[in-house]
């Protein structure tokens, strides 16, 4: 079997609770935490509800006097990336060059970024404070990890739409491959800003007392760390999980625009197994892209019912934690877990398990990735 | 390091202040012409400097009058740079596997001139248009090129602010090289907005002249705009269809510095790892490098942490080949200076002329390199670097070779 990658260690800070393991309890018991909008959240918006990380204390990782210097995505970011690297037991001492980064966002930047805008608008460019322009990029998260951990490897931000998760997975699956990293923390982090949520809501983009077919948004921040089976092999670990194989596709449409493509979901789902040498008989789990985008939840559901027959048995992140680029990462944790999980999901019947991740985002972007247990990987 | 697929550079295109197409482009800089100068772009009164290099006119005639109407400033300078890319190419997009063809950019402002106006009159009380905010987010103008061209391959918009679309490039490679897609177009568009100009502003990393890299006076950046795109395609599949190939990338080094959010490691012990890792990812040595393009901002910090860091990539090499900043006529393109910068490289390699470092008057014992003060020259240039740095310590350094098959 193919091995693009071994996870051997994932790290969460997610609207259902913080840590990898608790993340996974609470999705696996049907938990949501999905909740109407306090009247600060929905001032002018007729959306209603939202998915955030209530009562998020960056303690103890991250001190009191220290954390006040990073962004809530960043401190999303290290807190969780600090949790991979502590339950993968890797020393990035050891060799902080052969361990990167990559990390996918759709809005780290935002809280620094509107602040930042707001003083100069209102007050003058003069005024603007400096303290928040360098927080105001989205590669702030992964950067401000790299300066915590000291990590000297390959270190990128991806923003790609709903797949940025993934997509940031595929970058540090090549960078493996390509020699440049032994180990790469892989992931994704938004956080929820009040007004990137009017700009969406303007746009029609989220569901609420006007609209039925659109998101909810979600915040939050993933880890994993992924390394070449050769490198956790020699350190004498088992893994996780595996990373078996991606697909994606691409279809020409405005980039705010949905295209519920059948032929580019289907080319993205056999991609992946293809890329996995896998059946789809032989999927146990299905983490669905569903997020109430009703033409594109429709269109993913008529795919897997042509490519599977009875699709396997789903394990729905966004109804749970809502929609955000940072909800990827959150797909590829839980499918992580669960593959991990002897009392999990899948059935206990001694075969391989293997878990199939979709994350379709606007703009004609499609990523799917098959994750499967150690065993199979062997 | 296994390399299965080489990668080629079959076409380019350009967008900037002082040519809006790579021949003009190309001349200019050749000539040493300054395109930091006051704008019209938004009021910069009450900005600490009233400068930037903004782009004049945008080729965009080519669009209809509804795409203009939908695309952000920065999605018609990077479409028009890819049309002018794949047109050098000899590229028919009409014949090609549309999945096999992919777009990798560098993110940068994208919509964000238009969003500042919507939030700015929300923030007086006033309902802004919708469509003001639909370009807001970086990967818009990836979407845009892909759906422009027609193509279906793997998408992807790096953000790692002024690395952005060196990193871009790095990830098109390893894609063809892994097999993933032929062709990518790669590169990157960014233009002006208040937030990076007055950001800018606020660190006092600006110069309110037209700045001068690795000059002694230096005093910070000009902030300038451009589209930078180049076509990279599979090596074997290039020379099979006869295309232009103008140069190879030979691969890049990706590395955190690990250090500060806005400050280099001024040892340049943190650029110095990046310029080894991309001769290792090359399979070159430093004796092979015949030129750098360098990031070259001219703040202070930048110019001599960087030439610390060649010292340390390059050893004695650093002393024996040319440096130059064209920052000091485009300014600092952000998150398209990469691909800009790497337009010129390529073109460095081709052509064998390297264009200068202008208003370069005083010699800083802190820069002490031969950085082509004022004036082009010409070279055998073989083999070339060009540098990226950004927030968050995001280096990047890509490396191109002339006609692929000597390394």
């Amino acid at each position: 079997m193919a091995s693009r990658g071994w996870i051997t260690g994932t790290g969460a800070v997610s609207p259902l609770g913080r840590g990898s393991q608790e993340f996974y309890r609470r999705l696996l018991a049907g938990e949501t935490a999905v909740r109407p909008m306090t009247a600060e959240e929905r001032a002018g918006l007729q959306a209603t509800e939202v998915a955030r990380c209530d009562g998020f204390s960056p303690q103890p990782e991250i001190p009191p006097m220290k954390a006040r210097r990073f962004d809530r995505g960043s401190q999303f970011a290290i807190v969780s990336c600090l949790e991979a690297i502590r339950e993968a037991g890797f020393n990035i001492a050891d060799a902080p060059e052969e361990i990167g980064i990559a990390m996918g966002t759709g809005s780290a930047g935002a809280g620094a970024l509107t602040e930042f805008l707001r003083v100069l608008f209102l007050e003058s460019p003069e005024a603007a404070p400096p303290f928040h322009f360098p927080n105001t990029v989205a590669n702030a998260p992964a950067s401000q990890v790299s300066i915590e951990l000291k990590l000297f490897g390959p270190n990128v931000t991806i923003t790609q739409k709903d797949p940025s998760a993934l997509n940031a997975l595929l970058y540090a699956v090549l960078a493996l491959e390509s020699g440049r990293a032994r180990a790469m923390l892989a992931g994704a982090v938004d956080e929820w800003n009040a007004i990137y949520a009017l700009g969406f809501d303007r746009v029609g983009a989220l569901r609420g007392e006007k609209r039925r077919s659109g998101i909810v948004q979600g915040e939050g921040g993933f880890a994993m760390l992924v390394e070449t089976e050769a490198a956790a092999r020699l350190r004498g670990v088992r893994p996780l999980a595996s990373l078996a194989g991606i697909g994606f596709a691409g279809v020409p449409t405005d980039p705010y625009r949905f295209a519920p493509d059948p032929a580019a979901i289907r080319r993205t789902i056999q991609g992946a197994l293809d890329d996995a040498r896998v059946a789809p008989s032989e999927v146990g789990l299905w983490l669905p892209s569903a997020n109430g985008v009703v033409e594109m939840d429709r269109a993913e559901a008529d795919v897997m019912r042509e490519i599977f027959g009875a699709p396997p048995r789903a394990l729905a992140v966004k109804h749970a934690m809502g929609e955000a680029a940072a909800s990827g990462g959150g797909q590829l944790v839980a499918a992580t877990r669960a593959i991990a999980d002897p009392d999990g999901p899948f059935p206990a019947d001694g075969r391989p398990r293997r878990a199939l991740v979709n994350s379709f985002g606007a703009g004609g972007n499609f990523l799917a990735a098959v994750l499967e247990s150690p065993a199979a990987a062997a | 390091m296994d390399k299965p697929r080489r990668v080629v550079v079959t076409g380019l295109g350009a967008v900037t202040s002082i040519g809006t197409n790579v021949t003009d482009f190309w001349k200019a800089l050749l000539e040493g012409t300054c395109g930091i100068r006051p704008f019209s772009l938004f009021d910069p009164s009450g900005y600490r400097t009233q400068t930037a290099a903004q782009v004049l006119e945008i080729p965009d005639g080519f669009l209809s009058a509804s795409e203009r109407k939908r695309t952000s400033r920065a999605d018609r300078m990077g479409l028009a740079a890819a049309r002018e890319a794949i047109a050098q190419s000899g590229l028919d997009l009409s014949r090609e596997n549309p999945a096999r063809i992919g777009v990798i950019l560098g993110g940068g402002t994208s919509g964000l001139l238009d969003s500042e106006a919507y939030y700015e009159q929300h923030l007086h009380g006033k309902k802004g248009r919708p469509s003001h905010v639909l370009n807001h987010l970086p990967d818009a103008i990836t979407d845009r090129v892909a759906q422009r061209f027609r193509v279906e391959g793997i998408k992807s918009t790096i953000t790692t602010a002024c690395s952005s679309s060196a990193n871009a490039m790095g990830f098109a490679h390893d894609a063809i090289a892994a097999g993933l897609a032929d062709v990518i177009i790669t590169g990157g568009s960014d233009v002006l907005a208040r937030l990076t100009y007055g950001g800018f502003n606020s660190l006092r990393s600006v110069d309110p002249e037209p700045c001068r890299p690795f000059d002694r006076e230096r005093r910070g950046l000009s902030i300038g705009e451009a589209a930078g795109i180049l076509v990279f395609e599979e090596w074997e599949r290039a020379k099979r269809r006869g295309a232009p190939i103008l140069a190879e990338f030979l691969g890049y080094g990706v590395t955190s510095d690990a250090h500060h959010m806005t400050a280099p490691d001024p040892s340049g012990a943190a650029g110095g790892r990046t310029v080894r890792s991309a001769l290792a990812a090359a399979g070159i040595n430093a004796e092979d490098v015949d030129y750098v393009n360098a990031h070259g901002t001219a703040t202070p910090q930048n110019d001599s942490a960087e030439t610390a860091a060649l010292k340390m990539g390059l050893g004695g090499r650093a002393r024996e080949i040319p440096i130059s900043s064209i920052k000091s006529m485009i300014g600092h393109c952000l998150c398209a200076s990469g691909a800009i910068e790497a337009v010129a490289t390529v073109l460095t390699v081709r052509d064998g002329k390297i264009p200068p470092t202008i208003h370069y008057d005083n010699p800083d014992p802190a820069c002490d390199l031969d950085y082509v003060p004022n004036a082009a020259r010409e070279g055998d240039i073989e083999v070339a670097l060009s540098d990226s740095f950004a927030f968050g310590g995001n280096s990047s350094v890509v490396v191109f070779a002339r006609e692929a098959g000597v390394y």
